[in-house]
């Protein structure tokens, strides 16, 4: 249990370090005292406190959000669906909340308030049709879930779709979107997190609320029920508040992948399946993780900014294809097809 | 000489002298399709804004000049679409026929599995390091591009045990690994080039053009030749690598050379009109629950189907699309999904019965 402790010690000062990277990179060393000053009378006085205070704290405040949220609904699911490519993003979460933002703001021209609701609401869709289309389309015989996931990929290709079908359908005002739509950090979203963090901070709530009747149900539906666990309703609330979380993310900047995959296949060797643990730990992971995606995103094709949804995907497939590999496909647990 | 007769099967057969057989069923089918595919086309000639349509071109083909608007629109674009649409549907209809044999899963496509994904990361890759690479240097880039990525899904997935759904959930992953790299690629590649890609990578065909079409045109034919040459292995490799082998089917060799045919279709449909996921699985299936077959007659009818559902998706688009410039590839991902869902559900329902 000594690995636990430490990883839980050490998460919080990595997590500040990543913060300070992400809020001071690339400014010149003899400017950060002044630049924190500025912090303590927030008010722009130059150039670079303004870069400070209105470009780089809103970046800082919504890849964390995301994050954590992420990283927590990531680790929910994982534990309750008992599979370990469950995710926001490989489960048709996050494409079904893009999907009914964008036809909400397209079709109905909704403000950013209804978005939101809109968002929540396809989150759901996404949750339940991808659990829908692997009841129907799966196998008797499928103890490892491989058809929930491969459902959630097709729902999710399939939203996707109708998302850019309805982004070309209206020229006008699809450069709003565009970059949206690939799950964009951006500093202009602050607004959005004004709006929607109570959503995110809510789940996680729930999240510790639950934390100790999940761990309970993770030894065995029938052990948890003996030892007094309400286990349908625990469950629910839990898959629910996971899917909210994340689909409020998804309405502040975008569907931003894979995080929620990661990050519990990073936590679990250290802190074990304890959720007590391990929510802690995959929040301050998950946080680090999007603050380091940013940065990337920022300065590693300077001067070109990159979405920080494109670097996610790109690293998070890598590790999708590792862990299919490892968990499907090694010898010892083969699929038996 | 041609006779009529029944094959062991009971089903209806024509014997030709050589002793090649084909049922009447397939024939049926076969001539079938083909008529659909020249009423389809003559009726997608008539969809669109300019009002113009079959019979102008009848009339135009028997002398009578076209005025230039009508012109335009029949030879310019309507025409090139429909051809370039039919021949690469063919493609990838072929190429996802070829692979669902050699690897034994009928859910096999060059799409899911990542090969059009990775001909194209290849193509930008040339077209970063050499902007005015010609035509033909993209083609092997593209081949090259899909024979990596089936290498690389290959040693992943462990050569012989590739059945089952592990594979398509794999290159689902190789699949979006490549297309957030693509995505970064574009950056690096001059303006003018990314603003035409960008309409590639979604997979349409709004650039077809005669000049394609000529391109395109040899391949078809080869692939014509292929389909009479690797046919009948095919029914073999669908029995499994051990009766395939005991039936006197050299696996070691042909199987790497229809895994290689399989790619250059796809990777020329890739270089033609970009991407098209779903029409490699959907074709073979649909000519199948329409004309069960096996062998050549399989090849040939997946490869009509599949030129129709390209022709139909582009028409259907173009009809009630009215303005709007929907790709081909984003159309046939929208009608694929909900009919590959369907097609899991009837293997799933086999299975149980089989069991």
């Amino acid at each position: 249990m000594e690995k636990r402790g430490l990883f839980l010690l050490a998460a919080l000062p990595i997590l500040a370090f990543t913060l300070a990277a992400h809020l001071f990179y690339g400014f010149r060393p003899a400017e950060i005292p002044g630049l924190i000053a500025a912090f303590l009378h927030f008010e722009a006085q130059s150039y670079e406190e303004a870069v400070l205070l209105f470009q780089r704290v809103p970046r800082s405040l919504t890849a964390i959000y995301v994050g954590s949220i992420s990283a927590t609904s990531g680790v929910v699911l994982q534990s309750l669906v008992r599979n370990p490519l469950a995710s926001p993003a490989t489960m048709g979460v996050n494409a079904g909340a893009a999907m009914f933002l964008v036809a909400g703001a397209l079709l109905f021209n909704i403000g950013t308030g209804l978005q939101g609701a809109a968002a929540l609401a396809g989150a759901l869709a996404g949750f339940l049709s991808c659990v829908a289309v692997a009841r129907f389309a799966g196998r008797q015989n499928d103890p490892r879930g491989l058809s929930l996931i491969l459902s959630g990929a097709l729902v999710s290709m399939l939203f996707t779709g109708i998302t850019n079908a309805l982004l070309l359908s209206d020229p006008a005002r699809r450069s709003d979107f565009l970059s949206w739509v690939i799950g964009n950090i951006n500093h202009a979203y602050i607004d959005r997190l004004a709006m929607f963090w109570w959503i995110g901070a809510a789940s996680i709530a729930a999240f510790i609320v639950l934390a100790r009747p999940l761990t309970l149900i993770l030894f065995g539906a029938e052990k948890a029920a003996s030892a007094g666990v309400n286990v349908p309703l625990v469950s629910r609330a839990a898959i629910l508040a996971a899917v909210l979380g994340s689909g409020s993310a998804v309405a502040v900047c975008g569907p931003i992948g894979f995080v929620g995959l990661v990050v519990p296949h990073i936590v679990r060797p250290f802190v074990g399946n304890n959720l007590v643990f391990a929510l802690p730990a995959a929040f301050a992971t998950g946080a680090v993780i999007c603050l380091l995606a940013d940065l990337v995103a920022r300065q590693a094709l300077h001067p070109y900014v990159l979405s920080t949804g494109l670097v996610t995907d790109l690293l998070g497939g890598i590790v999708f294809v590792v862990i299919v590999k490892r968990f499907y496909l090694s010898p010892s647990n083969r699929e038996t097809a | 000489m041609i006779r009529r007769g029944t094959a062991m099967d009971g089903k209806r057969v024509l014997r030709l002298s050589n002793g090649l057989q084909m049922r009447i069923g397939n024939l049926r089918a076969g001539a079938g399709f083909a008529v659909a595919a020249v009423l389809l086309a003559a009726i997608s000639t008539g969809l669109g804004l300019t009002n113009t349509g079959f019979f102008d071109l009848l009339s135009a083909l028997s002398g009578d000049p076209l005025s230039g608007a009508e012109g335009y629109a029949l030879w310019t674009v309507r025409l090139p679409r429909i051809l370039l649409g039919f021949m690469v549907g063919w493609a990838v209809a072929l190429s996802g026929a070829l692979l669902q044999s050699i690897a034994r899963n009928p859910l096999a496509d060059p799409g899911l599995f990542g090969f059009s994904q990775g001909s194209m990361t290849m193509i930008m890759l040339l077209l970063i390091v050499a902007p005015a690479a010609p035509k033909s240097l993209v083609v092997l880039a593209a081949v090259a591009g899909g024979l990596c990525v089936a290498g690389l899904l290959l040693w992943l997935v462990g050569g012989e045990r590739s059945s089952g759904l592990s594979i398509v959930l794999m290159g689902i992953a190789i699949e979006t690994v490549l297309s957030s790299f693509g995505s970064l690629l574009i950056l690096y590649l001059p303006t003018e080039t990314s603003i035409a890609l960008s309409e590639w990578l979604a997979g349409s065909l709004f650039q077809a053009n005669w000049t394609m079409i000529t391109a395109f045109i040899p391949l078809f034919v080869l692939s014509l030749a292929g389909i009479l040459l690797v046919g009948p292995a095919m029914a073999t490799f669908d029995l499994g690598t051990e009766m395939a082998m005991a039936l006197g089917e050299p696996v070691a060799r042909s199987r790497p050379v229809i895994l290689v045919f399989a790619v250059v279709l796809s990777a020329a449909a890739v270089t033609a009109v970009g991407p098209l996921v779903f029409l490699g699985v959907l074709a073979p299936h649909i000519a199948g629950f329409i004309s069960p077959a096996i062998a050549r007659a399989r090849l040939f009818l997946s490869g009509l189907v599949g030129g129709i559902l390209v022709v139909a998706a582009d028409a259907v688009t173009r009809s009630l699309a009215g303005g709007l410039p929907l790709p081909l590839g984003l159309s046939l991902t929208m009608i694929g999904v909900p009919l590959f869902i369907i097609a899991l559900r009837l293997q799933a329902l086999r299975k149980q019965q089989s069991r």
